[in-house]
């Protein structure tokens, strides 16, 4: 089954500057992440798969859905060991 | 002008105080807030709450769903309540914290009043505020050794409007981000007080520092700042020197020096997003302050000119 992710509940995002500013209100950690970065996890508010999110960044970046599909598997990778996105549970 | 904070309280005795000192704060919230005070035995946290944060001489604990607050007095039994969506902090006071009343003003209320203007949108940041001769508003903020009461002294000498030196809180304000001041006098450690040449601050016990009001140095007060221009401080050996921070820099400091936005989840988001637009309205600079201030008191106006 094709995991699905989502935000942890306790983040808060902003954007400054074309980046992404991230606050963990759970382990009280502040993020930066990239414009990129940002978009991908403003698109976490739901559960979503990785193949899901690559339509919404192919449609804004100019970027190739193979690429896109590579870099957003790596970034919700990192997301996951620093707890910013958990793995949705199944419906 | 008095604080617009309504106040039920239960002890006649103490009602006449706690008005002069919310008076005294000078807080105005764009909403009805109420400050409810009992006298009696206070009520434990519910065993599922878990700690918070800890701030000097105030616990704070929080339910698991993160709805609501319950604050208690470290020195002796006086705890508050609030839920996260109404605007009322129920206050509890054992007769040991009312003996001491006068320091659990300056510690647990001072709390309490943080978390019930966090219900009214305003969010609390530990900075001095000031407005220059050019009508330039100035937010500094750094912790406890930074140079801000001395700085914010040194500026009401100068003839500027300072609103505080420690206590302030983020407001919405029409296309803008303000800061308003929690009225108090400026504290002065005794090498600040010599240093600026002042003498007869009031002892302010608790702090082991003198305190004057903006006006007794020969500025005025302001209530309330537009930041154009926000210091991160720290104090150096050499002269005084500013470095530019960029906005995402500024925001990245804001959130260390107002870091309540980590506390109760319902309101952080727009916590966090005052200080976004903080940093994108104001220049800001990381400043190192040195005792050349103090012979050249421009010194700061000229660096980030």
């Amino acid at each position: 089954v094709t995991a699905r992710y989502q935000r942890h509940p306790e983040t808060r995002l902003t954007a400054i500057e074309g980046e992404g500013v991230v606050l963990h209100l759970g382990t009280r950690r502040y993020f930066s992440v990239s414009e990129t970065g940002l978009a991908v996890l403003e698109a976490l508010a739901g559960p979503c798969t990785v193949e899901e999110l690559v339509p919404l960044l192919v449609a804004s970046y100019d970027v190739t859905p193979e690429d896109a599909g590579k870099s957003t598997h790596a970034f919700v990778t990192r997301c996951l060991a620093a707890d910013l996105v958990v793995v949705a549970p199944h419906p | 002008m008095s604080s617009t904070i309504r106040l039920a309280c239960s002890a006649p005795p103490l009602e006449p105080r706690l008005r002069a000192w919310l008076d005294g704060t000078r807080l105005e919230p764009p909403v009805s807030l109420t400050l409810d005070v009992r006298v009696g035995d206070p009520p434990p946290a519910p065993d599922d709450w878990h700690s918070l944060f800890q701030q000097p001489g105030v616990a704070v604990r929080s339910s698991a769903r993160g709805s609501g607050v319950h604050l208690s007095w470290d020195v002796a039994p006086a705890v508050a309540e609030l839920d996260a969506t109404t605007r009322t902090a129920r206050v509890t006071l054992s007769s040991v914290a009312i003996a001491r009343f006068d320091e659990c003003l300056e510690t647990f209320f001072v709390a309490v009043l943080i978390f019930l203007l966090r219900r009214a949108g305003w969010h609390h940041i530990h900075a001095a505020t000031a407005i220059d001769p050019e009508g330039r508003g100035w937010l500094l903020a750094g912790n406890g050794h930074s140079g801000k009461s001395t700085t914010a002294a040194l500026f009401a000498r100068q003839g500027w409007q300072v609103g505080t030196d420690d206590t302030a809180f983020l407001a919405p304000a029409y296309r803008a981000v303000a800061v308003v001041a929690c009225r108090a006098r400026i504290a002065l450690r005794p090498d600040g007080e010599r240093l600026l040449g002042c003498s007869a601050g009031m002892t302010l016990d608790r702090r082991h520092k003198l305190g004057y009001w903006p006006e007794e140095l020969g500025g005025g007060f302001a209530p309330r700042v537009v930041p154009e221009v926000i210091l991160f401080t720290a104090v150096g050996n050499g002269c005084t020197a500013a470095t530019p921070l960029s906005a995402r820099e500024c925001l990245a400091e804001l959130v260390r020096w107002s870091a309540w936005v980590m506390l109760e989840p319902d309101l952080a988001q727009e916590h966090l997003e005052l200080m976004t637009r903080l940093a994108r309205q104001a220049k800001s600079y990381r400043v190192t302050l040195g005792h050349d201030l103090f012979a050249r008191p421009t010194r700061l106006r000229e660096l980030i000119a």
